[in-house]
């Protein structure tokens, strides 16, 4: 069941909420999905789960950027619920044409809730069944196929149906070709396969079928919760793409494993069928649908995103120029997915050739679209600028730290405490660990803070005589005990010198080692747990690309993981080094705050010891979108 | 020397052909000045006057607008209560409650414990900035119009917030828009309905302890990323904010139960009514 569900503006006053359910939620789910995804630009997901204690709910949301408004629904996550999305989108509706922004009362939607969610209730009830009989959506969707084909000739009827089958089950119907040989008819072998299709929805447990089974449900969505003619020929559309793609990838298959067979070109015939299907309806612009496709596999949205630039190229030729400058200065009704695209595609071109993490490139592309659908253009600027507006706005909110970045000040509230400040460096190997943690040392001596290092890199060779010559240029007082030793006990005889000794900082070094080393990841795990340093520093280089977000997830991911204590410490702050090494490819830093949600803490731009700068927020969002 | 010459030469043949257009112009100013004098004097005095009142009025408008500007912000950090505090302010309730903001709320209106009042009521333009770190860069769009500011302080969590709500503070009063304006800042302790909420003297105190270490770590980082160009209070003195270049006063209110009758006096003090 719903455990709640809201509507609120983007300012935060809560508009209706269903008074009906009225459970008192555990925490505060709502809050912390606003913090922590819709404001850290994660607002392309489908959902957000929320633990608290005694509680896991699921959290599913839509926007309405026109008029500024949220829908959240919170569910508890052990319960599937089906029809969360289909509501909340039919609740959109709705609401947006009641909706009045001088008014702040809406007690009188209940009796329209109620409605909306009987029908949407209803609906999943038949979406279960159909899908323990599996022949029934299978039924439906050949159904759609025909509404789809309409124009066509009976043939070309019975091509596609065939298709609609042949999508879910590709070796099997393989095998059956070649069984049948050229022989074959194609009238016989669509009906074979349209059989094989029946067959398979039962019993066949491969991929595919799985595949298969997802698109069934959107397709039944699509076509229960939208009963307006527009809709539906949108989602059928997104369907038979979807569609057209495995055929493609199927064909491939066959041509890779057997000589080619005259049924082969049949199917090609097909395809190219689909392809006009898509040109056709390409007018009613992107659907709903495909941000879900897009999520659901990369492979996948690389090849959807394609098929948007091929739909895009006839419409944008159809349009003159006068219309274009009619629309710039009239400004354009409403900003719909299709024409945000192009636009989106170009943004996430350029943030890769800066050096940003590809996924998160596309995923910085899908907040920024979710936050602009819907929304008017205003007079005299064009999309592009537009998106290019909000991106700036995007980026800069996530470079913004989230939590303070002033060391000193809690270097001093430490020192207040009678302890020492440990900061712990973490990083694979050659990135400038010791380096940099010279660096910081010589930073916190110039501000008159006594600094203590600690050699815990009792791994590699020279480890420790590299810091001590550090140690010794700086005149800091070093605390090793050669090698073979383990590090967290080193390191927490160390803190104990220190605090015997007075020193305000430990700095800690540790040895390098790739994110995938499972020994090494427990042993810093290990330290860390031991030791509950008060700043984990993670150390990555700046020239590194998509392998950013891979080392930054799997330390955090086993620091969490390998650790016992129940909330252990993860990273706190990046150190980025090799800055100067990279002119404008400064990718690096937003995808590495983006995948940790921690912030930049310093920037290492040199080889000398006063190398060590503060990032600067601005300059990056410049560069990033130059 | 050449270049010189070949300049004087150019300047003669500008100046030729320049002296058709002078005689032109001279008729043209002796024709104006014919029909100058077939008009009454009283006439043309009265156009020159009419003329001179508009210009003056609209600068006069210009520079009294600039002056008093009626935009009051509200700030402080997330959940400390800055949206129900707004809506209290313009509707006298706080609705169905609320959520963490996404975005300003910006309105201007006449505040809603005057709207029961005779005569006219010059409205206030109050906006609610978010308070969530990463929105933080919103504030400066609003401040350089700002009358005042409206620094919101959760009273009843207060100590664990304590030393994100000064170091936001201290950023604000640090900031060139604000100190060169001298705006005046109202410390607003929120939630004072419960009965565990701080008192204002207690908040007042903490923050200033807690600003007078910030002075110290603040100065300390290297100047090339920090904005601010100002320090605060005097050195080698505890700071309060008694020594602050704008006026800091303290307030307490309570968002919930409708309680802002000090806020209202701090905006009726500097947006006049």
């Amino acid at each position: 069941m719903l455990e709640q569900l809201l509507i609120f503006t983007r300012g935060g006053l809560i508009l209706w909420t269903c008074k009906e359910l009225g459970n008192a939620l555990r925490g505060s789910p709502i809050d912390t999905l606003i913090r922590s995804c819709l404001l850290e630009e994660r607002s392309g997901a489908a959902s957000y789960n929320y633990d608290a204690p005694g509680a896991a709910y699921t959290l599913k949301w839509t926007f309405h950027n026109e008029l500024g408004l949220v829908f959240v629904a919170v569910y508890q996550r052990i319960l599937h619920l089906l029809y969360v999305d289909d509501l909340l989108l039919m609740l959109k509706r709705e609401f947006s044409e009641i909706y009045d922004p001088k008014r702040t009362n809406y007690g009188d939607f209940d009796e329209t809730f109620r409605q909306l969610r009987k029908e949407a209730e209803a609906r999943a009830e038949d979406l279960k069944k159909s899908k323990q009989v599996a022949g029934k959506p299978l039924n439906n969707s050949r159904k759609q196929g025909q509404v789809q084909n309409g124009g066509f000739e009976g043939v070309g009827k019975k091509k596609s149906e065939g298709n609609l089958a042949n999508g879910d089950d590709g070796d099997n119907r393989k095998g059956h070709k070649l069984e049948n040989g050229h022989s074959n008819g194609y009238h016989v072998d669509s009906e074979k396969s349209k059989v094989n299709g029946a067959a398979n929805g039962i019993g066949d447990a491969s991929s595919d079928a799985g595949a298969f089974d997802v698109n069934k449900l959107q397709k039944l969505r699509a076509k229960a919760g939208k009963k307006t003619e527009t809709v539906v020929s949108k989602g059928s559309k997104a369907e038979s793409k979807a569609e057209s793609k495995k055929k493609i990838t199927k064909k491939n298959r066959v041509w890779d494993d057997s000589p080619p067979q005259a049924k082969l070109d049949f199917t090609d015939h097909v395809g190219e069928n689909g392809d006009n299907i898509e040109v056709v309806t390409a007018d009613h612009g992107e659907s709903m649908m495909d941000k879900e496709e897009i999520f659901s596999s990369e492979s996948e949205a690389e090849e959807d995103e394609e098929d948007v630039g091929k739909d895009n190229k006839p419409e944008t030729k159809k349009k003159g120029w006068f219309s274009s400058m009619f629309q710039s200065i009239a400004g354009k009704a409403n900003l719909e997915r299709s024409d945000l695209e192009p636009a989106l595609k170009a943004l996430k071109d350029r943030l890769m050739t800066k050096n940003v993490a590809e996924e998160i490139a596309e995923k910085l592309c899908e907040s920024v679209a979710a936050s602009l659908e819907g929304k008017k253009l205003a007079s005299f600027t064009r999309v592009s600028s537009t998106v290019q507006a909000a991106m700036e706005e995007a980026l800069v909110r996530i470079l913004t730290p989230r939590r303070s970045i002033d060391i000193l000040r809690d270097v001093h509230a430490a020192k207040e405490q009678r302890k020492p400040y440990v900061v712990v460096f973490v990083g694979v190997n050659g990135v400038g660990k010791s380096t940099n943690l010279a660096k910081v040392a010589y930073w916190l001596q110039q501000h008159k803070v006594s600094v203590m290092m600690a050699a815990c890199d009792t791994f590699r060779s020279g480890a420790v005589e590299q810091l001590r010559t550090h140690a010794r240029r700086l005149q800091i007082p070093i605390f090793e005990k050669g090698y073979e030793k383990d590090p967290a006990v080193v390191a927490k005889e160390a803190i104990q010198e220190a605090t015997r000794n007075g020193s305000d900082v430990v700095l800690v070094d540790t040895a390098g080692r790739m994110q995938d080393n499972e020994p090494l990841m427990r042993a810093l795990s290990k330290l860390i747990y031991i030791n509950n340093p008060d700043l984990v520093l993670f150390v990555g280089e700046a020239l590194v690309g998509n392998d950013a977000v891979d080392q930054l997830s799997k330390f955090n991911q086993k620091l969490a993981d390998l650790s016992n204590s129940p909330n252990p410490t993860l990273i706190d702050g990046i150190l980025l080094t090799k800055f100067d090494t990279i002119d404008d490819k400064v990718g690096a830093a937003l995808s590495m705050v983006y995948i940790s949600g921690a912030p930049v803490m310093f920037v290492g731009c040199g080889q000398s010891y006063t190398d060590l700068k503060k990032l600067n927020v601005k300059s990056i969002v410049k560069t990033l979108l130059k | 020397m050449e270049g010189a010459e070949q300049w004087k030469i150019q300047l003669e043949q500008w100046k030729k052909q320049l002296e058709p257009w002078k005689t032109q112009l001279e008729q043209w100013l002796n024709q104006v000045i014919e029909h100058i004098h077939q008009i009454p004097p009283t006439q043309l005095y009265a156009a020159v006057a009419v003329l001179l009142f508009t210009t003056l009025l609209l600068l006069f408008i210009r520079v009294l607008k600039r002056a008093k500007s009626n935009t009051i912000v509200l700030t402080g950090l997330s959940g400390s209560g800055k949206t129900v505090l707004y809506y209290q302010l313009r509707d006298g309730s706080s609705h169905q409650g609320t959520v963490t903001s996404m975005e300003p709320n910006e309105d201007t209106f006449v505040l809603h414990s005057e709207t029961a009042k005779e005569g006219k009521v010059k409205p206030v333009h109050l906006v609610d900035v978010p308070g969530h770190s990463r929105l933080r860069p919103k504030l400066d769009e609003f401040l350089p119009q700002a009358a005042g500011i409206v620094f919101v302080v959760d009273a009843l969590e207060f100590l664990p917030n304590c030393r994100a709500a000064s170091e936001y503070l201290y950023d604000i009063l640090t900031k060139a828009s604000v100190v060169n304006k001298k705006i005046p800042v109202l410390l607003l302790c929120n939630k004072t309905d419960k009965v565990t909420a701080h008192t204002k003297e207690f908040i007042r105190k903490q923050m200033e302890k807690e600003i007078d270490k910030l002075r110290t770590s603040r100065s300390a980082i290297s100047a090339a990323d920090i904005s601010s160009d100002f320090t605060l209070g005097v050195p080698d003195e505890a700071f309060s904010f008694s020594q602050c270049h704008n006026k800091v006063t303290v307030a307490e209110a309570s968002g919930l139960t409708g309680e802002t009758s000090q806020v209202e006096q701090f905006i009726r003090e500097h947006v006049k009514p």
